[in-house]
């Protein structure tokens, strides 16, 4: 297997993965979207609420916030020592909410949290909680937890997380009249016309949709796409909880424990 | 009624991208190239702030007045 680093930034990993096959790709995949653990709110517990919206409604609100997520300090709640349905300091984190407005309309946003870990805060600060009325007021005490995809959405540590086959355009030169019909019908502008033929640029923006060859009015057709099945186009764009990097070592540990666990059994037995 | 903090399809944070959204939206900028520059690619996540109507802004009108109302 041959990785190379195509894009890389904060939230977003683009991959080309080579010498692999689909059903390792859609392993990675499926773990990284349902069984890497994050941190969201899980409990809300609202002392006092007279905005105009309602509890559960904020309650709702609270929970979809994305909190930056300390994998190696906190434990699932299934697995904690504390056995507590509560929780400990180990598998809990609690976070107050208390805004309130005497005489002129304020937001309540994200920032008006205060965990009682400073590292476990909301990803962003801007982020409109509610808005609140002269004379209105919020107070609200919220738990978050581990937790994955796989339970609730609020979970996911990733926004996107998916792979393409590795796209493979070729134009026959003999072919190819030069009609230009490929190049303004391709959605990600990967054709250009250079000189006298039809040149490829930038291919792994190609989605394979084929659009170009229904252009084609030759026949046979001038151009031909295709993919490699064992190349792939692997990226993951994380909501801010984790580094991308991070929910792909997380991914490939919990595979590891997984078939560890399965040669275990068949030992065994 | 207020903005959605994550977007419905895929779950991108969004919420706090909005005020910059309607603001520059507002001062006359194209909407495309606001969300563009916003980081906001996928279709599923422009439509939550292109379709998106902040109608609290209208509720909270009608207790902005029941404040008047009340003695002091």
């Amino acid at each position: 297997m041959n990785i190379q680093i195509i894009k890389k930034n904060d939230i977003s990993l683009r991959l080309l993965i080579e010498d692999t096959n689909a059903a390792f790709m859609n392993t990675l995949r499926r773990i990284v979207t349902s069984e890497v653990p994050s941190m969201a709110i899980d409990d809300v517990v609202i002392i006092e609420n007279s905005s105009t919206l309602q509890d559960d409604f904020l309650a709702h609100r609270v929970g979809l916030v994305p909190l930056k997520t300390d994998l190696d300090t906190y434990n699932l709640p299934e697995d904690c020592t504390c056995k507590s349905e509560f929780g400990c300091n180990l598998c809990r984190v609690s976070l107050a909410l208390e805004a309130e407005t005497e005489d002129h309309t304020i937001t309540v946003y994200s920032s008006h949290f205060k965990s009682e870990n400073p590292v476990v805060v909301p990803v962003s600060d801007r982020i409109p909680i509610a808005k609140l009325a002269p004379s209105q007021k919020i107070r609200l005490e919220a738990y978050a937890r581990l937790g994955k995809g796989k339970d609730h959405a609020r979970w996911q540590p990733v926004s996107m997380c998916a792979y393409k086959y590795l796209p493979i355009v070729i134009v026959n030169t003999k072919l190819c009249d030069l009609c230009g019909d490929c190049i303004k019908i391709c959605p990600k502008n990967i054709l250009t016309k250079a000189g006298d033929k039809i040149e490829i640029r930038n291919v792994l923006d190609c989605t394979l949709c084929q659009d170009c060859i229904d252009a084609c009015k030759k026949n046979p057709k001038a151009l031909e796409v295709s993919w490699n099945e064992n190349s792939f186009i692997f990226e993951i764009e994380s909501t801010g909880v984790l580094t991308p990097e991070r929910i792909l070592k997380g991914a490939l540990s919990i595979l590891e424990g997984k078939l560890k666990e399965f040669l275990d059994q068949l030992v065994v037995k | 009624m207020i903005v959605p903090v994550r977007c419905f399809t895929c779950g991108k944070l969004l919420g706090d991208k909005w005020e910059e959204f309607s603001r520059r939206v507002r001062e006359g900028e194209d909407a495309s190239k606001v969300l563009d520059d916003l980081g906001i690619n996928r279709y599923c996540c422009r439509r939550m702030l292109l379709s998106h109507v902040e109608i609290i802004d209208e509720i909270i009108k009608f207790h902005e007045a029941g404040k008047n109302l009340r003695p002091p």
